[in-house]
């Protein structure tokens, strides 16, 4: 009987805290992602880019961890989705004015609106990168170059980031929060180091967009 | 009148200390398998209410529980603030079992019976160790110990506490326990229920009519035996500490279905409430008797001193407490203390805009243990002070005068806790027992549970034992003819269509009762208030309007009901605090009182509970006098010097 | 002063309801929120209009009765606060008050601004208690508790089941109340014996009864009139992991 099992993921503790653990999982992810792509910083036309993406395509797991990769982020976008749901099914008739002590803020109310937001980012990535895998194999950063510099499509990435952004600054703190990781003597300063981490990885996700969008290395 | 009602305390005999023991030993048992074949119907969720059907479902009875609030949670009895006394001495000040029956005895004016107060005082160790097993998070000491603080009329630290909640605390422990029975089945919880009417059989009590305040409906409820836990009757007063819903009515009407209502004038006033602010006052709040471990009152020495509290020097202050009670200085008991302020305002002392109030000064505390030790024992007291006032205690002392609070008076019961219908029980502040003409503060937590977790479920078996109980149903004609009273008088307050509200109505009973039967009473002013509440009666039942319907919520039909029982109560009140021409306790006649204006009591003549039979409303009642003996603490004029 | 209130009023729990509004004279500002109230039902009454229906028991802010939303705060504009404490110096002359009950699936309108909360009960029934019978405990200074834990503890269990926490919460989650007994009873040795059983339970019953799921927002504590801490839910949700993963519970 794997009924406990059940009763975990079928409870809204459960579910938190499994959304909680896919959200961290994929942080961990954007962490990695960002170091990778700060190569593109070299200033030496590209050649470190491209070997570190040669380096990454050619790693026997890819396949499997893209697979896994493609499972956080289902999992994480279902466990969103059915709370949502749930939630507003909590509140059938909701208030005709609406008003807050001061804790609710921009990005913990809307958690949602900013994941559908970096969802469409993320297919249009998916899309710019990745199912047009030999043009990017060939020549990854001319690919990128090319990609961002066009003002449309950098202004995308760039909006898709600040959503991203918002939504992070509250998934660190709220996911600890859900997992039960709290103690008066580290959770302020894990809270803060949300906070820094989201702005750290905003910023570092958009000098890119920015960055070519201005002309990068080539001009 | 000759009496049907010979009124048998059923109290054991023998040395006082093993009187509990040798009485329990003596009764009539039901043994366990028998014991789910008894319905047991709980009135109230309060303190006694509560422990009571939790401990009887815990024993196997099949227990009804009803409460008028939306949850058993919030019964009353959850904003008692201060404490619970045990005789624990855990501080090793002496205290003691017999000293704590001792203070209770004397702290009552000699007006409570011994056997009940010494049961009470023994069981008082038992009821700390309950509710820290449920888990009730009461102060402690760095060494990980209970904590004890002083309160009025003990010299010994016995008061266990959890912050200024202890009520909410011991309240909740006791919900919870209920909670357990409940998630068992034992318990059938009915929330939102207000009981209407006893129903008797044969003369004993076996069921109540109850009102579903949701739907409106008459329910019939039918047990072996009923419990009263239904509190007391301060709103008599309209103003007083009480939640707005608690009332006299299920007690009241189990009077006029023959239970005796013993020593109704016995009012406890508390001297630390927040003054009156103007006409729009709905309730009073009172601030915990530990305030006067550390504040100390006081009012100018000039009469009429116009000057901020703060600005008074010194040496113009009159600590009268301190003055007037050397021994027990701010901590003599609530009824001296209280007479006391009304005394220093009606001479003309009396401070702030209403001059009906004097300080509670906390500048020596503040400056002897700092505002942060001061804030840490009383921050939730004093942030209820500013929040009603908008005055911040820290800085100017806080201006207090007594409110009506608690009321010793209340059904007779026998030592059983049984009235003087077989099958009904009455508990906690319901009934009249333990605190004679004042009670200690911190005992009124201390009884409720001791009725419930301990004595109830002791002598409610005698009952069942005892008493060759034939199974009833609700289909019982006596039903059906008592549900018809009250949809009969459900109906006539809806069909009045008068002009007045019924809040006026309960203000201007309020009003005559404060100035007549408040803190000083006299035969002329009581006579006069006896006419004015039948006056008052009288416009009601002609002039009241209740909108709505009873087919849904009506809290306008629900007031209007308990205010007409308490209008008919009052004169009960009135009359009974008539006929008892000593002072004693919180009953001050101004006839009675020596020269130094404290209280005189009239041992000769009054050393008895006044039980009053009912006659019809508007006729005299009967008076039953139990006569009280004292082998233990010997009869003495109370003196807190 | 002169108040315009809008009010929702609601015959019963089936009938439909609206928001009414009613020009309020003669308002002092020493009067509590309810008091307030207690005037513009003697004004309804005096013009033959059924007055507002509204929980209120205690009045000083410590049996739960009270409560609705304020111009959309739950409790009104003041922290630690019930509405029954809430004065009406808080406001000014020709303010509007828009007044609600609280809106929950598990917390439906009975009338006016009274809403049944039994769901709150249930939760409490399926595990926010210790078993111990009547009579059985030892001394009650058998078991040292520092004093620090019985502090935290009283913090939790200070709780009066209001259901600020659901109203103030945009997804009306019972978290903070349920996590305030979990995390008082885990705090405590006596709770021991049961957390794993408790926690389980408790959670169960909550989702059951069609409350939200907790997404941190906080607002919870922040608008509960006894300021219960946020970090009870953190403790409810590792206690619901830790029995969930280690212990025996659910085989």
């Amino acid at each position: 009987m794997l009924s406990w099992i059940e009763r975990f993921v079928s409870s809204s503790v459960g579910r938190k805290a499994l959304m909680a653990l896919t959200g961290l999982m994929l942080i961990g992810f954007l962490i990695a992602h960002l170091a990778g792509n700060l190569s593109l910083f070299a200033g030496d036309g590209g050649t470190a880019f491209d070997a570190y993406a040669h380096a990454i395509s050619s790693l026997p797991i890819l396949p499997i961890a893209e697979v896994a990769l493609a499972l956080l982020f289902l999992g994480h976008i279902y466990l969103a989705v059915k709370t949502t749901r749930e939630n507003r099914r909590a509140r059938p008739q909701g208030y005709s004015v609406t008003g807050t002590h001061g804790e609710k803020s921009f990005a913990s109310k809307t958690m949602f609106p900013t994941g559908v937001v970096i969802l469409a980012f993320l297919i249009k990535h998916l899309w710019d990168f990745r199912l047009q895998k030999e043009a990017f194999e060939e020549a990854p950063y001319a690919s990128v170059q090319q990609a961002l510099s066009d003002p449309l499509t950098a202004s995308v990435y760039m909006l898709g980031i600040l959503a991203l952004g918002i939504h992070l600054s509250h998934a660190f703190g709220s996911a600890l929060q859900s997992l039960g990781a709290n103690h008066p003597k580290y959770t302020p300063a894990l809270r803060a180091i949300g906070k820094v981490l989201a702005v750290a990885l905003t910023l570092g996700f958009i000098s890119i967009p920015i960055y070519f969008w201005l002309g990068g290395s080539s001009s | 009148m000759s009496s049907q009602f010979k009124l048998d305390s059923a109290c054991p005999s023998g040395p006082i200390e093993s009187r509990w023991d040798n009485h329990r030993f003596e009764m009539k048992q039901v043994n366990p398998a028998n014991k789910r074949k008894f319905k047991i119907l709980v009135v109230g969720t309060g303190l006694a209410g509560g422990s009571a059907a939790a401990t009887l479902a815990e024993l196997g009875y099949n227990v009804t529980s009803l409460c008028i609030q939306d949850s058993p949670r919030r019964a009353h009895s959850i904003a008692a603030q201060g404490g619970i006394n045990a005789a624990k001495n855990y501080p090793n000040d002496g205290d003691s079992i017999y000293r704590l029956f001792y203070d209770t005895v004397k702290g009552g004016d000699f007006r409570a019976r011994e056997s009940n107060v010494y049961r009470l005082a023994q069981v008082s160790n038992n009821i700390i160790d309950q509710a820290n097993a449920q888990g009730v998070p009461f102060a402690r000491e760095y060494g990980g110990h209970l904590a004890n603080r002083s309160f009025g009329g003990a010299q010994v630290s016995r008061t266990f506490y959890a912050r200024g909640a202890t009520g909410q605390q011991l309240l909740l422990g006791a919900y919870s326990a209920m909670n357990r029975q409940i998630h068992a089945g034992k318990i059938d919880m009915r929330t939102r229920r207000e009981m209407l009417d006893l129903v008797t059989i044969d003369g004993v009590a076996r069921g109540v009519i109850c009102r579903n305040l949701i739907t409106g409906e008459l329910e019939r409820y039918a047990a072996d035996a009923v419990l009263l836990c239904t509190g007391g009757y301060g709103n008599v007063f309209y103003l007083s500490t009480n939640a707005k819903a608690s009332n006299v009515t299920a007690s009241w009407r189990a009077h006029k279905r023959g239970a005796l209502f013993a020593n109704p004038c016995f009012t406890q006033i508390h001297p630390t409430c927040i003054p009156v602010s103007g006409d729009h006052q709905s309730k009073l709040t009172l601030m915990s008797e530990s305030l006067r471990n550390d504040g100390r009152i006081w009012t100018p020495k000039e009469r009429d001193d116009g000057r901020p509290g703060d600005q008074v020097p010194e040496d113009e202050r009159d600590y009268y407490l301190e003055r007037r009670y050397p021994a027990f200085g701010n901590l003599v008991p609530r009824d001296v203390a209280s007479r006391a302020a009304k005394e220093r305002c009606d001479s003309g002392y009396g401070v702030g805009n209403s001059k009906q109030a004097v300080y509670l000064d906390f500048k020596d505390a503040i400056a002897r243990d700092g505002e942060d030790a001061v804030r840490a024992k009383y921050g939730n007291l004093f942030h209820m002070y500013e929040k009603i006032t908008d005055e911040n205690p820290y800085q100017r002392p806080m201006r207090i005068f007594p409110a009506v609070h608690y009321t010793m008076g209340g059904l007779w019961v026998d030592y059983n806790l049984q009235s003087t219908i077989p099958g009904l029980f009455v508990l906690g502040e319901a009934n009249f027992s333990d605190h004679g003409a004042n009670r200690l503060g911190a005992s009124a937590l201390m009884q409720g549970l001791s009725d419930g977790y301990f004595v109830i479920p002791a002598t409610v078996c005698g009952h069942l034992a005892g008493a060759n109980l034939q199974p009833v149903t609700t289909s019982h004609e006596a039903f059906a003819a008592v549900e018809h009273e009250v949809r009969e008088k459900t109906d006539k307050l809806l069909s009045i269509g008068g002009s007045r509200s019924v809040d006026s109505f309960h203000r201007e009973l309020g009003l005559t009762m404060w100035d007549k039967c408040g803190m000083a009473r006299s035969e002329s002013g009581l006579r006069e208030a006896v006419d004015k509440i039948r006056g008052i009666r009288e416009s009601f039942w002609g002039d009241v309007r209740v909108l709505g319907e009873s087919e849904n919520l009506n809290q306008s039909l629900e007031k209007a009901g308990r205010v007409a029982d308490f209008l008919e109560f009052a004169e009960t009140f009135a009359v009974d605090a008539l006929h008892r021409s000593e002072s004693c306790g919180g009953h001050f006649r101004e006839e009675s009182q020596t020269e130094e204006g404290e209280a005189l009591r009239d041992d000769e003549n009054f050393c008895y509970a006044a039980a009053w039979e009912f006659q019809g409303v508007g006729n005299d009642s009967t008076l039953h006098k139990e006569d009280l003996s004292f082998d233990y603490v010997k009869l003495a004029q109370r003196s807190y010097k | 002063m002169t108040l315009n209130l809008r009010i929702w009023r609601q015959k019963d729990s089936h009938a439909e309801g609206a928001i009414e509004s009613y020009e309020l004279p003669g308002v002092s500002s020493d009067m509590s929120f309810l008091e307030m109230l207690d005037i513009l039902n003697e004004q309804l009454i005096g013009k033959g209009e059924e007055p507002v229906s509204f929980d209120h028991d205690c009045r000083e802010g410590v049996c739960g009765s009270c409560g609705a939303m304020v111009n959309g705060q739950v409790h009104g504009p003041d922290t630690e606060t019930t509405l029954c404490q809430l004065h009406m110096r808080r406001f000014k002359d020709g303010d509007t008050l828009q007044v609600e009950p609280w809106r929950s699936a598990a917390f439906p309108v009975l009338k006016d601004l009274v809403v049944d909360r039994s769901s709150f009960d249930r939760i409490q029934q399926a595990g926010g208690y210790v078993s111990v019978a009547t009579g059985s405990p030892p001394d009650a200074n058998s078991v040292p508790i520092p004093k620090d834990d019985a502090e935290a503890a009283f913090d939790y269990a200070e709780c009066i089941g209001c259901g600020g926490c659901v109203a103030a919460c945009p997804n009306g989650a019972a978290m903070l109340f349920t996590a305030a007994k979990v995390a008082h009873l885990k705090k405590l040795p006596q709770g021991q014996p049961e957390r794993e059983r408790r926690v389980l339970s408790m959670v169960d019953t909550m989702d059951k009864e069609g409350f939200g799921a907790c997404t941190n927002h906080y607002e919870c504590t922040a608008a509960c009139p006894k300021g219960v801490p946020i970090d009870a839910i953190a403790t409810m949700n590792r206690e619901y992991l830790r029995a969930t993963f280690f212990s025996k519970e659910g085989v």
